[in-house]
């Protein structure tokens, strides 16, 4: 397999952790190293298995609940959630954001099983059976959520780029503290970024979205 | 001359007036006279008499925002897309001794490689080479797969050290000395003999460090393009009309076949102009593969090449009497941009200093140049004359406002002080540094800043009322997220007595209405009085239209209000009257008018803020900020924007800066986690202030205005709170400590 002898001569050379092969014992890498069990590997290598371990590339079929909705894609075990969001997906969900790509901006905020999760943080594959909600599924422009309303009204916004990210963090945190205080808010959001500066209005928008008897 | 004079008083001549326009040298805003057309038609009016402007008004697009439906140019996706990524030289000054590409070019899914177009590299992060994938994920591979030998040169990175002798040359030609003078003003003699009638003197460099812009959307284009004879390009940019030009060019393309689009964008503070190198290579990379690409930078390029504000190193020395008064001023202002030339504005800034005597100069580095970025030039200047200023008013133990308003001639500047004194709590303040008890020390802190703000005639703006009532507005701007889409309609739905809803405007692309870019806080006064012209000509043409259903009512004493048309005792609603409209409806071309914008705008912070003096950690409680800028658009987009200023200002203040490593000449805290951006656990409570009691009935922009003095606020609070002046930006735990050690 030529490929595979490619990839074991690019290894060598390169110092990239996502090429070293550090899943010893592991039969199936793939070439970003993700470890994948329960799932089905269209790959040939995987026929050829071997006591050694070995780097294959290739992309696996998965079926993602994205929304309410099962979505099936193809993708490389290595493919971030983010990235098959928006790349891989058609139509793609483009409304989570990639900013930093290593989870320091919340900017690609998406719910999993109810719960923030940096999806720039999390392979697609361990994605597989958990229910997940981007900002898309919150709400939409003629059917806002709660949060998704109080952040226009309180103009918790200016480029938009770290909206839904934070819309996301709050909305799913008044599940949790449907009254929350203002230092409780300023907690939430923590783990989110907006260059603009909308962070007054973001609080602001936070509470009055507990307030307001529209849904979250 | 003579005859030129005669023929004037023989015809009837335009009346003139003389008005004040900003004229960029070197990205620093100068004010100069000229004298202009005195062009009368209807005026905006008093701005207390708006029904729309004036007031707060939620942003149109906010929906589409908030749900994740607004496509920004990174969420484009034509079909069959390449994505693009660049590699980068990690040494601080190299030459690239070969280039093996065959790597990459084996791995499945790589469509392209191409060679960067430098040949010197002067700094860690210039482009070597570009590639293009099926992936993100692959063309990361491929940059991996790319083999390059360097020959490293010897670098500088450190300002000190660039002005030591010997230290390696940085720019071109190699002779070219490291420190370049670049303008002066003043005589020294007669300063020197002013500082001899000073009763205090203060003489203090400070340095204001590197930021980043750090938009959140990185710089980048989505290339829409397939080998045919025309191209459309998503681009992340601050000028719609910078783009297709440049595009074009690199993908052999006549001009007028490429058209730039730009929906929405995440951020440019002024460093997206043009397309960049990453848009040239995204070009290329498309033309070569006859496929789109998409080619956004990656985090790590954002801070390594796609803008910073340059920082300054300033020697300043005042004089003042005891009264206050400012009698001399000396200032040696070094830009550091890098292998650009930076930017800062010429000291004392905004004070009247008796006699006073600059000198100005670039001083390179082995870093990527500098870019505009919000009020270039400013904040670096207003931080240092405001600390200097400061300094100068505890000497001769006089109150910091007071000593404000002996030195600033323009009352604007002595309302707003008053005002935010007022907002901040100003007279609870300890006069004495470091005086209160305890080891949590809080202390209050103001300075002022100014800007242009003023517009350009480059939009042409195209309102058509349609027969089914609908009424569009179209013109090829763009909206940063300031709020353009909502002010445009406003303009139009007051004109025609409607609301926001009822208004439907396209913006964003290259075949629309031209539209000048937005920098320098131009666009409110660009684009503002094109709409209000386009609306005014269209009410006018549309009058007419309906006048016979009006018992003949003159046209311009038609009235449009509550949605209603009235004239000759007549009032019908509008759809009414737009049903006797031909099938094409009206529609009216707006030009820019000078007389409704102007320029020229104050704004004054104050800051609290809470000095731990065991740790040295400094809690920022409370910031104020007044700003003025003749008619408030929208008062709630306004709001927003001056507390982003404060944000801005606040994180160069006490977090953020670019740390170089000397012998590596990288940077090594090129991303979120090692570069410290405000975030919501630091966040003051914050007090915007617009400032009525400016009546001029003429737009102007604020954008740069309120990103300005907030930082010498702060500093100077800190000073005020623990008796530690720190004259290197950003005031962190460390520099509190060693003040406090030197001073015991
Ligand atoms: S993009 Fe995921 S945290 Fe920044
Ligand atoms: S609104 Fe622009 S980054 Fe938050």
């Amino acid at each position: 397999m030529k490929k595979s002898d490619d990839e074991k001569k690019n290894q060598k050379r390169s110092h990239d952790p996502g090429r070293r092969s550090f899943l010893k014992g592991v039969s199936i890498a793939g070439a970003g190293a993700a470890v994948v069990d329960k799932l089905w590997i269209e790959t040939e290598a995987r026929e050829k298995k071997t006591a050694e371990p070995q780097i294959v590339s290739g992309s696996v079929k998965i079926v993602l609940d994205i929304n309410g909705i099962k979505r099936s894609v193809e993708v490389e075990p290595r493919t971030t959630l983010l990235n098959t969001l928006r790349n891989h997906l058609d139509p793609a969900l483009t409304g989570s954001k990639l900013v930093c790509d290593m989870g320091t901006c919340g900017a690609c905020t998406v719910l999993l099983d109810g719960k923030p999760a940096y999806s720039c943080m999390v392979l697609a594959v361990d994605a597989v059976n958990r229910k997940i909600t981007t900002v898309e599924g919150l709400g939409s422009p003629d059917n806002l959520n709660a949060v998704q309303a109080a952040f226009v009204q309180h103009d918790a916004l200016m480029c938009g780029f770290c909206t839904p990210g934070f819309v996301t963090t709050i909305s799913a945190y008044l599940k949790k503290n449907p009254n929350p205080s203002l230092a409780e808010v300023r907690e939430a959001c923590k783990g989110n970024f907006c260059r603009c500066g909308t962070y007054p209005r973001v609080f602001e928008a936070a509470l009055a979205a507990a307030k307001s008897n529209k849904k979250v | 001359m003579q005859q030129q004079q005669q023929q004037q008083s023989q015809q009837p001549a335009p009346k003139k007036k003389k008005i004040r326009v900003p004229r960029s040298v070197n990205g620093i805003e100068q004010m100069v006279e000229i004298e202009v057309d005195d062009v009368n038609g209807p005026g905006w009016g008093p701005n207390d008499k708006h029904v729309l402007l004036n007031h707060p008004m939620t942003r149109v697009d906010g929906p589409q925002k908030v749900s994740g439906a607004a496509k920004y140019t990174y969420d484009q996706h034509p079909k069959n897309m390449l994505y693009g990524r660049i590699l980068r030289c990690p040494h601080a000054h190299a030459r690239v001794v070969n280039l093996d590409t065959s790597g990459a070019e084996k791995i499945p899914g790589v469509a392209a490689v191409i060679k960067g177009p430098l040949s010197e590299l002067r700094f860690a992060g210039a482009p070597v080479a570009a590639v293009a994938a099926k992936t993100p994920e692959i063309a990361g591979d491929a940059l991996r797969a790319i083999v390059v030998k360097y020959e490293v040169l010897p670098h500088v990175v450190k300002a000190n050290a660039a002005v030591a002798e010997g230290a390696p040359k940085v720019v071109e030609p190699s002779d070219e000395a490291n420190l370049q003078k670049k303008a002066s003003r003043g005589d020294l003699a007669k300063v020197e003999a002013a500082f001899g009638s000073a009763d205090a003197i203060v003489e203090a460099e400070y340095i204001s460090q590197r930021i980043h812009h750090t938009c959140l959307e990185t710089h980048g284009l989505t290339v829409d393009y397939s080998g045919g004879d025309s191209a459309t390009v998503y681009a992340s940019t601050q000028g719609t009309f910078t783009i297709p030009g440049d595009a074009a060019k690199a993908l052999e393309l006549p001009e007028s076949a490429v058209t730039s689009v730009v929906q929405h964008m995440g951020g440019g503070f002024g460093s997206k102009f043009g397309i960049g190198i990453e848009g040239m290579l995204a070009c290329k990379l498309s033309k070569q593969t006859k496929t789109p690409v998409k080619l956004m930078l990656t985090r790590y390029d954002e801070f390594v090449m796609a803008g910073n504000r340059s920082g300054s190193w300033q020697k300043l020395k005042g004089g003042v009497k005891n009264d206050g008064t400012l009698v001399a001023f000396q200032a040696r202002q070094y830009r550091l941009g890098g292998v650009g030339q930076g930017s800062q504005a010429g000291q004392p800034y905004i004070y009247a200093a008796g006699e006073s005597y600059r000198e100005i100069f670039a001083l390179h580095t082995n870093e990527d140049s500098s870019i505009a970025m919000r009020a270039p030039g400013h904040p670096q200047a207003s931080f240092a004359i405001e600390s200097l200023m400061d300094e100068l008013a505890y000497k001769i133990k006089m109150d910091p406002v007071a000593f404000r308003k002996k030195n600033l001639t323009d009352k604007a500047y002595h309302r707003q002080l008053d005002r935010g004194a007022q907002a901040i709590g100003w007279d609870k303040r300890n006069p004495i540094a470091g005086g209160n008890p305890g080891p949590f020390k809080r202390g209050m802190g103001c300075a002022v800043g100014t800007w242009g703000g003023g517009g350009n005639n480059q939009c042409k703006v195209d309102v058509t009322i349609s027969r089914d009532g609908s009424v569009l507005v179209a013109v090829g701007t763009q909206d940063l997220g300031t709020g353009t889409r909502t002010f445009t309609r406003a303009i139009v739905a007051e004109e025609f007595g409607l609301q926001l809803a009822d208004i439907k405007e396209e913006i964003g692309n290259s075949k629309l209405g031209g539209a000048n870019q937005s920098g320098g806080s131009t666009t409110a006064a660009s684009l503002s009085p094109s709409v209000k012209d386009g609306a005014i000509k269209a009410r006018l043409a549309f009058s007419e239209r309906v006048a016979p259903l009006l018992n003949n009512a003159k046209p311009e004493e038609i009235t449009f209000s509550g949605g209603n048309v009235s004239g000759g005792g007549k009032t019908l609603t509008w759809k009414q009257a737009c049903a006797t409209l031909p099938a094409a409806g009206v529609t009216a071309r707006g030009e820019w008018r000078q007389d409704l914008q102007a320029t020229g705008i104050h704004g004054a912070a104050f800051a609290e803020v809470e000095v731990d003096v065991e740790t040295g950690h400094i809690k920022p409680i409370k910031m104020v900020h007044v700003q003025d800028g003749g008619l408030p658009l929208n008062r709630l987009a306004l709001e927003s924007q001056i507390n982003g200023g404060m944000i801005q200002s606040l994180g160069q203040a006490l977090w953020e800066g670019r740390v170089m490593d000397a012998d590596l000449g990288m940077q090594v805290n090129p991303h979120f986690g090692d570069y410290k951006l405000p975030g919501s656990l630091e966040i003051p409570e914050m007090i915007p202030i617009i400032d009525d009691g400016d009546t001029r009935e003429v737009v102007i922009g604020i954008a740069e205005g309120c990103i300005i003095p907030s930082l010498g606020a702060v500093v100077n609070a800190v000073f005020n709170a623990c008796g530690v002046r720190v004259r290197e930006l950003p005031i962190t735990p460390d520099r509190i400590l060693m003040g406090l050690k030197n001073q015991s």
